[in-house]
């Protein structure tokens, strides 16, 4: 069976989607697929150092689609997660130094290799974005709960959509205690002004900065919000579609306290 | 909890109202904004369709997009030279 390809892509940069990617990528592995993360930010290249590869890259994408070596050269397989191999950006080129025709061309042989292929858009929908989408069979808009990210997230939707993929969305760093107080929308004022369906709510972590400090993936460290919600993302994606979203909450307020102390409340 | 009751009592709308709100303003306007070339492209398509049926002056024809608080409309004057008998 042939493999599916997943673009992640938000419009706005920093909203999360090399840390989605990353994230996503590893857990599917950890399910047990064969996942290829491809970095599609050339000329800014920051997968590698997320998923701490980064010293072992030889040949990247660039060189795969000009043929100047085959995928198996450029795809560093990760040692900590089994089946979960990286594809690196060029980091001396620019966005036009690729073409939706070569990238398509070697979207072909992905597919054949991987269960799972997941490009990391870069942002903007210029160039770079068209590259990450045209081989795409689906589709993963992050955006954070905020008015610019949103919006952006709108515009990526629409260009999605004229392309016939039905995105899904993920809401990333979404802050409980502030969703609580009014003061951040939440991810049901989201999904109401977007209209899309959801992949998944990932809370605001501070692990994913030790994570990336470290360059040890986010869903290896067990105690991390963040990391176990992008592995339910995962398995959403991965013959799951039904298993229950988790809201981000409020942990350790008064009330949250008292109704724990008297077992009330997990 | 307790903030949300203050504010509550208080009267203070909260911050994310507010966004919502300019949200969803702004994706509508986003939404209504036409670029040039479209723009281009539909003016040759109207001038090619009236002409049909019109004598009328191509250097002084202008179309655009009219934007009020909440409609949006297209406007396209042209003067008239003469009415095309043949096609009547």
């Amino acid at each position: 069976m042939e493999g599916r390809i997943i673009v992640v892509t938000s419009g706005k940069g920093g909203v999360g989607k090399t840390t989605a990617t990353a994230s996503i990528g590893a857990a599917l592995a950890l399910e047990g697929k064969r996942v290829a993360v491809i970095d599609m930010d050339i000329g800014l290249r920051n997968l590698d150092v997320v998923l701490g590869l980064e010293n072992r890259i030889v040949f990247n994408i660039v060189d795969v689609v000009n043929g100047r070596c085959n995928l198996r050269q450029a795809a560093i397989r990760d040692r900590r997660i089994e089946n979960l191999f990286l594809v690196p950006a060029s980091q001396s080129d620019n966005k036009d130094v690729l073409t939706t025709a070569g990238v398509d061309r070697v979207a072909k042989q992905l597919r054949k290799e991987f269960d799972y292929v997941i490009m990391d858009s870069p942002a903007g929908i210029e160039r770079g974005f068209e590259n990450s989408v045209t081989a795409a069979d689906e589709a993963i808009v992050v955006c954070t709960p905020d008015v610019s990210s949103i919006r952006d997230a709108d515009r990526v939707i629409g260009l999605l959509y004229s392309r016939s993929i039905t995105p899904k969305l993920v809401v990333n760093r979404i802050v409980p205690e502030m969703v609580e107080r009014g003061d951040m929308l939440s991810h049901e004022d989201v999904l109401e002004v977007l209209s899309i369906d959801l992949a998944g709510l990932v809370p605001m972590d501070e692990q994913v900065v030790i994570a990336t400090n470290t360059g040890m993936p986010l869903v290896l460290q067990n105690d991390s919000k963040a990391g176990q919600a992008f592995r339910r993302i995962a398995r959403r994606l991965n013959g799951e579609p039904d298993l229950p979203v988790v809201v981000p909450s409020v942990k350790g307020g008064m009330w949250n306290r008292f109704t724990q102390k008297l077992g009330l409340k997990q | 909890m307790l903030n949300t009751l203050i504010r509550k009592l208080s009267g203070h709308e909260p911050s994310k109202v507010a966004a919502k709100k300019r949200l969803q303003f702004a994706l509508v306007c986003d939404k209504l904004e036409v670029n040039d070339k479209t723009l281009h492209a539909l003016q040759n398509d109207i001038v090619e369709v009236i002409s049909k049926y019109f004598e009328i002056d191509r250097t002084s024809l202008e179309l655009k997009v009219e934007r009020d608080e909440d409609t949006s409309a297209l406007v396209f004057n042209t003067p008239i030279r003469c009415v095309r008998r043949s096609r009547v």
